[in-house]
């Protein structure tokens, strides 16, 4: 098998993890809209929940796996880590995308506002615009081991960063609400809940797997030709 | 306290997801198609 072959290959298992991924979050959706309760004090716009919290979760986790990458890039100098990153930070911004436009969306009916400059919604903010950033840059530099290295060293920088998203609402005065799931005492969801919750965080994951692993050998497919 | 009626705020975060969600996994699929 050649190695053009083996990306495509590779491309396609991403492809379709992906596909199935989507029909699932899908399936997910439905049952988010149809069969979870109808929370007394914020009305329908609580289901936002199911689709807002899984994407910031998956943004995070892909802008920490772009350092944890890009670390071991530094110290390792294999150019399938800087691949990796290049589309973990790529899908991290989809995911971004859906968090910073579903988040909006659920504070208005319920906050009274589309937005707020505080600490939590404005360091998400930030950490968006450093990976445009990010991948803008990559844009911008030719030579390949020049732009795996900056790269390492900006995914490396805002990696410091994820943590102080995560903890912002214990850290300041905040008008975004604490963790209801991932805190360190039990989840403070009904079950009906939960259950979905967690349905959608498994879905969301599928989809970041079959995205990532799509970039990720159209990225490898980039680099043997750019290497030709 | 009567439950807010806000539903379309609702079907309008649901929509927003699933376009942005749809539209990414079809800009890989034309990259892979394409070559690039």
């Amino acid at each position: 098998m050649t190695a053009t072959n083996e990306h495509d290959s590779l491309i396609r298992r991403g492809l379709w993890i992906t596909a199935l991924a989507l029909v699932a979050l899908g399936g997910v959706f439905a049952q988010a809209l149809l069969r979870t309760p109808v929370e007394r004090w914020q009305g329908p716009a609580q289901k936002i929940l199911y689709v807002h919290a899984p994407a910031a979760t998956m943004s995070l986790m892909a802008f920490l796996l772009v350092g944890v990458a890009s670390m071991g890039y530094l110290f390792l100098k294999d150019r399938r880590l800087d691949t990796f990153a290049e589309a973990s930070a790529e899908v991290g911004l989809a995911f971004g995308a859906v968090m910073l436009t579903t988040g909006p969306l659920w504070a208005r009916p319920v906050w009274g506002t589309w937005w707020q400059w505080e600490p939590r919604l404005t360091l998400t903010l930030l950490l968006v615009l450093l990976f445009v950033g990010y991948r803008t840059m990559r844009t911008a530099i030719d030579d390949p081991d020049d732009r795996a290295r900056f790269s390492a060293v900006v995914g490396i920088m805002a990696l410091v960063l994820v943590p102080f998203v995560h903890l912002s609402v214990y850290l300041f005065r905040t008008i975004h609400p604490q963790p209801v799931i991932f805190k360190p005492s039990a989840p403070s969801l009904p079950w009906e809940m939960l259950r979905v919750f967690l349905m959608s965080m498994v879905a969301y994951l599928a989809v970041y797997v079959g995205f990532v692993t799509t970039r990720y050998g159209i990225g490898r497919r980039a680099a043997a030709a750019e290497a030709s | 306290m009567n439950t807010p009626q806000n539903a379309g705020y609702m079907i309008a975060a649901y929509s927003v997801a699933s376009v942005l969600l749809l539209g990414y996994a079809v800009s890989l699929f034309r990259r892979y198609r394409s070559g690039k």
